[in-house]
């Protein structure tokens, strides 16, 4: 199944979801076709005017242009998720993800979709991890 | 290569990142990013003492504490954030004093949309870049030989004609086209001097037609208006040396300067909307039915507590006016709001940006209508100085700074 | 560029035995064309979608629970996201930090292979006001 994971560009997520055999819905790929299209009209990344514009359809025009051209990213991996992983008070990331109302408006897309959710800690120590890993896992398994 | 240190959130996702780096790439300038550990970063959080919730804010604040530290070399500084965030608008506000604090670095910030394109930021960065490149020709305080100053502002046309620091030769017309609107405020200017157009020994151009007419006319300078207008607002008060500040209500966005003898160290200029500048006020005496140049005085004869105005937008502003006339409102009241109104929005958008310093001298067109003036007074506590010719100061800078380029 | 074109990042967990260098090597012996780097936490691997997933496959094997993958945006050797032009590319500062918890994730697969029960962890709350008051009585009868 596709699992959208938060942070979607986390590393230990995506490899959980793709070790327990999903399919990660990851940032990373989201951002591929964006950094490697022939033609790169808005550098580094080809977030273009028109894709702001897409971000439309996830956020209304009072919104800041910086969410809807982030959702304009996020929101087609929203689109496809099958499931969903977030985990709480993950470290920094800045770009894409650095803007945490975009992060807690694609929590709630998600959440729309009433599709399944495990929602987690940071692990901070040993204990914490092994719960998170059993946890991904259980709930990876039980989806059908 | 002059170094612009980009602190900001949004720009790559707005599709304005590349229109930043065209602008400054326009003006010999180059963005830069401070780099920034990330072990750093909480302790720059608690050390600037505002905690944002986006981790791309967070970073902004560690990539100014490098510059504040003087860790990270920069010659500018320009911060950006989305227009309607408001995390990021306090962020990129307190900031901004927060580095000008700890370095003299010039400045700008900016809130910006998906529809924000080069020549929207091209001034202000061409600003940051004069004010780092042309110290010294900024410094010059009297004009030499015989000049000419073009300023081809969005309402209105300038031409002066100076010579050994004297104005000999002055005209305005509102601006069409903008190469003849130049060319006949030239021709008159150098009329009423009494000289030839072969006779100048340099012209300068500046506003919005700038580039245009520096080409056409082969100026010798060619330089945007924040920096040219201050030279020409401290030159016309006699105020070239120690601080002030300078107020210019322009047709098509306002701005507020801070100087130290003669040279910018702050500036703010309108941005998304353009609804609070001169051109409201254009608006305004077209329905009032009176000339541009009674307002000010229709405004003095009115009270404008008895309306309430807002031109922060100016077709709501138009929509206050029609409703306050058709309740009964006198035209001057109603001219005086419309005053009160700009001022208010000057206030709001530019002065919470700038340190305000004494004297303030209110340049433009719009210094004319004493009507504003005196709502920049009651707005600001102090009277400000309209010095003589005041809506001269793109000419006369353009003219006196081209003469520092005489051979 | 060929979107079946795949980049990816592959991590050695800071308590594994294995080095950048040696799974450098093992990935050339495999013979499979894809192209490899070695990075301050391991290596970064490019090349068709099929190619890279079995080379990685492989790569697993040597030490399960301490190697770590994801994909990437950029492809190999971009200068746009080089940290001499633009700062930090901005996933960077998450990458090591989940990086160094590695080794705390290793902990948690091991605990899966072996089919123990986790620990149950105890959210930090905010303690009961009946709590609280018999403390504050405690410290100030």
């Amino acid at each position: 199944m596709k699992i959208f994971i938060m942070p979607p560009n986390s590393l230990i997520l995506s490899d959980l979801v793709e070790r327990f055999g999903h399919e990660p819905l990851t940032l990373m790929r989201a951002l591929r076709e964006r950094v490697t299209s022939n033609e790169i009209e808005a550098p580094p990344l080809n977030v273009t005017v028109d894709d702001v514009k897409l971000g439309l359809k996830y956020a209304g025009i009072e919104i800041p242009s910086g969410i809807r051209g982030r959702m304009a990213i996020y929101g087609p991996l929203i689109d496809q998720a099958q499931a969903a992983i977030f985990i709480q008070d993950a470290p920094y990331s800045f770009g894409c993800v650095g803007c945490q109302r975009t992060n807690e408006l694609a929590k709630l897309l998600v959440r729309k979709k009433k599709v399944p959710i495990l929602t987690l800690d940071y692990p901070a120590n040993e204990d914490e991890a092994k719960y998170m890993v059993v946890q991904v896992k259980k709930f990876l398994e039980g989806l059908k | 290569m002059i170094k612009i240190a980009q602190l900001s959130c949004g720009t790559e996702y707005s599709a304005v990142q590349s229109e930043i780096e065209r602008a400054a790439e326009t003006v010999g300038a180059k963005m830069v990013y401070p780099d920034v550990n990330m072990d750093r970063i909480d302790k720059a959080v608690e050390e600037f003492g505002f905690n944002p919730n986006s981790p791309q804010l967070k970073l902004m604040i560690a990539r100014a504490m490098e510059l504040a530290n003087k860790n990270y070399d920069a010659d500018a500084i320009f911060i950006a954030t989305c227009f309607r965030c408001a995390e990021g608008a306090l962020v990129r506000t307190e900031l901004r004093k927060f580095v000008q604090e700890h370095v003299r670095l010039p400045v700008v910030t900016y809130s910006f949309t998906e529809r924000t394109k080069a020549p929207q930021l091209l001034t202000r960065m061409e600003a940051l870049v004069t004010i780092v490149e042309r110290k010294e020709l900024l410094a010059r305080e009297r004009q030499v030989g015989l000049t000419a100053g073009l300023d081809s502002g969005s309402s209105t046309t300038k031409a002066v004609i100076m010579r050994d620091n004297v104005i000999i030769g002055k005209y305005w017309l509102p601006t069409t086209d903008v190469f003849s609107s130049a060319e006949t405020a030239l021709t008159k200017a150098l009329e009423e001097a009494g000289v030839k157009r072969e006779q100048l020994e340099a012209i300068g151009t500046t506003g919005y037609g700038r580039f245009t007419l520096g080409k056409k006319f082969n100026a010798k300078l060619v330089q945007e208006e924040l920096t040219v207008n201050s030279k020409g607002a401290v030159w016309l008060a006699g105020k070239q040396k120690g601080e002030a500040t300078i107020i210019d209500i322009g047709g098509m966005d306002n701005k507020a300067i801070t100087v130290r003898d003669g040279i910018p160290d702050n500036f703010t200029m309108g941005g998304i909307c353009a609804g609070a500048s001169g051109r409201f006020l254009e608006m305004v005496s077209k329905r009032l039915k009176v000339e541009i140049t009674d307002l000010g005085s229709l405004a003095d004869q009115g009270d404008h507590n008895k309306v309430k105005m807002n031109s922060y937008c100016s077709v709501f502003g138009i929509q206050d006016l029609v409703t306050s006339l058709a309740a009964g409102n006198t035209l001057a009241d109603v001219a005086a709001a419309a005053c009160h109104s700009v001022a208010e929005q000057v206030y709001e958008q530019q002065l919470q940006e700038i340190e305000v310093r004494q004297p303030i001298i209110q340049v433009g067109g719009t210094s004319l209508i004493s009507g504003l003036v005196t709502a920049m007074e009651h707005t600001l506590g102090a009277r400000p100085i309209v010095p003589k010719d005041s809506q001269y100061i793109g000419g006369v800078g353009a003219a006196l700074l081209s003469s520092g380029l005489l051979g | 560029m060929d979107s079946d074109i795949e980049t990816r990042l592959i991590f050695i967990a800071p308590t594994s035995d294995l080095t950048p260098d040696r799974i450098a090597r093992f990935i050339h012996n495999l013979g499979n064309p894809v192209t490899v780097k070695e990075t301050c936490y391991g290596v970064v691997i490019e090349g068709h979608k099929a190619d890279v997933k079995r080379t990685l496959d492989e790569v697993r094997k040597l030490d399960p629970n301490r190697i770590f993958s994801k994909e990437r945006a950029f492809p190999m050797g971009d200068i746009r996201r080089c940290r001499a032009h633009h700062g930090s590319r901005p996933g960077f500062a998450q990458l090591e930090k989940e990086w160094k918890d590695l080794c705390l994730i290793e902990k948690g697969l091991i605990c899966v292979e072996k089919g123990e029960d986790p620990p149950q962890v105890r959210k930090r709350g905010k303690m009961p006001v009946n709590e609280l008051k018999i403390l504050v009585d405690e410290v100030s009868p």
